[in-house]
């Protein structure tokens, strides 16, 4: 067996010290932080399989977040079901929306979402239009109504997944000639790879796996706004998350998720008392971090670590 | 082993290629030469898939491949590289190499092993981890070959490998066909270097605005005017005489 990788052990570290801390934390605010961290890094990680791995970037993966955040908040609200069948429901319609968008064209699917906003937006007497869908929280696993430490594990769990696709995406033979594909796709068709036909797969695959933390999300937050869920601001923030983390690698979406949420969530503690002018500066700072990362690590972090050990070992030879 | 009968590729109202008609066998070593544009390329994305002819029939063993994906036509024997060479530019050559071989080796392991062989072969062996990108333009040719050799074609289409490389790449690229020929593998190469190309060819064809005006050995070739008048140019057979 080769050794593992360096960003391997930093993973191993990082998904061990999260599976700890319910043990030593009770500060719900911290678990919650905890939480959504893992979400929108699992979020960034099946961005990760179309945007990075396939080299299909979308900027419109909300809608597939939302077609699972609707699922599932409908499911629950109006036909008084699990949610877990609203997951379902939801991984199902996005198969199908991800596959028809793959055999398309990725930039569709901001359309797709823009759509979908249209819709759940106007369609008042299903989807109660923009006042949005309180999600009822019936205490139980099969409700998904579930405490902090619960959630903190459910969510590990999901994000543990989802890396565990991307290491699989770097080390098969499907991963290998998805790389050819995304890097020429007429040079892979003559090497007898079906282009188009793996693109679709990963775009299909990427759907499905946002759409099951959207589920996720909505049970967790209790609260689906179509604005919210639908909108461009999120896909962007998937792309972000994944390109400041370091594109295309595993570990990526995860150190992205891990800087954004907690620089985002800081800010906004930090500014939120002063006067309302400060309100928003939270943005401005956050606009310029993004600014910093993409002009000096075009990378990502990831790419920094790895340009940090070459330059260390070279010290040391 | 291939068969073209009247093949005809428009695009619009100019016909690139029209009713080209040629017959391969095992073992052989064809060379395709014509000026510019007189759809030697266009002729090889018929056959390799990338375009369905309008008119004619492409069979490859037998089977008429015409309109069939060009994954599925090197399934089954047949694959070429590129003019414009199309490396996998972020991998490294050893993995370049590998997606070739993971065609007919689904695990990952023997594809690697499979694909040391062919870059030792191809002459790639000290670049192997080198990244594709990275690569002057000779060893990115030899990579495009190494590539499609990966997938064990017994029909190789090779596009102007020898284009751009100086005096010692192109005697080793040369050499690299010669030894792939005499291993038994079919090939068929479109080239603008008449010189190499008469060592190398058993048999030549001659495009001129998407025809075939002449067909045969290169000292036949050589001689035919219609050949001299449209390609090759009275100074070149003053050169040769």
């Amino acid at each position: 067996m080769p050794a593992l990788a360096p960003g391997r052990w930093v993973a191993v570290a990082l998904f061990g010290i999260v599976a700890l801390v319910p043990a030593g934390v009770r500060d719900a605010y911290l678990l919650d932080s905890v939480i959504l961290i893992l979400l929108w890094g699992a979020l960034s990680a099946a961005w990760n399989v179309a945007g990075g791995y396939a080299g299909q970037v979308s900027l419109g993966h909300a809608a597939f977040f939302g077609i699972g955040a609707y699922s599932a908040a409908l499911m629950t609200a109006r036909f008084q079901q699990s949610p877990w069948l609203g997951l379902m429901l939801g991984v199902a319609l996005s198969i199908v929306a991800g596959g028809v968008i793959g055999y398309l064209s990725n930039l569709s699917t901001i359309a797709f979402s823009q759509v979908l906003l249209i819709v759940a937006s106007r369609w008042r007497g299903f989807t109660a239009g923009s006042e949005g869908i309180p999600v009822p929280f019936r205490p139980g696993f099969w409700t998904l109504g579930l405490g902090h430490v619960a959630w903190v594990y459910l969510a590990l769990g999901v994000a543990v997944l989802y890396y565990g696709v991307a290491i699989w995406l770097e080390t098969s033979r499907v991963g290998y000639q998805l790389a050819g594909v995304r890097e020429d796709e007429d040079a892979a068709e003559a090497l007898g790879i079906a282009s188009r036909r793996l693109k679709v797969y990963a775009v299909t695959l990427s759907a499905a796996m946002t759409s099951v933390v959207g589920t996720l999300w909505a049970q967790y937050v209790g609260f689906v706004d179509p604005f919210y869920v639908f909108s461009i601001d999120l896909s962007v923030r998937f792309a972000l998350n994944t390109i400041i983390g370091g594109i295309g690698t595993g570990l990526g979406p995860f150190l992205g998720s891990l800087l954004i949420t907690s620089l985002e969530t800081y800010l906004r503690a930090t500014f939120s008392g002063m006067k309302t002018g400060f309100a928003g500066i939270y943005l401005v700072i956050y606009g310029t971090a993004l600014i910093l990362v993409v002009r000096f690590v075009p990378e990502g972090l990831t790419g920094l670590a790895a340009r940090l050990r070459v330059r260390s070992s070279r010290a040391h030879a | 082993m291939l068969t073209l009968e009247r093949v005809t590729k428009r695009f619009g109202g100019l016909t690139a290629v029209r009713d080209v008609s040629l017959e391969v066998r095992e073992g052989d070593l064809l060379g395709i030469i014509g000026p510019n544009g007189a759809g030697k390329t266009t002729l090889f994305n018929v056959i390799s898939g990338y375009y369905r002819p309008d008119a004619g029939r492409v069979l490859l063993a037998g089977r008429d491949v015409g309109g069939e994906p060009p994954h599925v036509i090197c399934r089954l024997g047949l694959t070429r590289t590129f003019q414009i060479v199309k490396p996998f530019g972020n991998l490294s050559v050893l993995d370049n190499v590998m997606i070739g071989a993971l065609t007919h080796l689904p695990r990952v392991a023997a594809a690697r092993d499979e694909a040391r062989r062919v870059i030792d072969t191809c002459g790639l062996g000290p670049y192997a981890a080198a990244r594709a990108r990275a690569l002057p333009v000779g060893l990115r040719k030899r990579l495009e070959v190494a590539r499609a050799l990966a997938t064990r074609p017994r029909l190789l289409l090779l596009d102007e490998v020898m284009a751009g490389l100086n005096p010692t790449e192109l005697g080793g690229i040369v050499a690299l066909i010669r030894r792939l020929h005499a291993e038994g593998l079919t090939l068929i190469v479109i080239e603008h270097i008449m010189a190499a190309m008469m060592r190398l060819a058993r048999r030549i064809v001659v495009l001129h605005h998407g025809e075939t005006i002449a067909e045969g050995r290169p000292d036949e070739i050589t001689r035919d005017p219609r050949v001299i008048d449209a390609y090759l140019g009275e100074e070149f057979v003053l050169a040769e005489a």
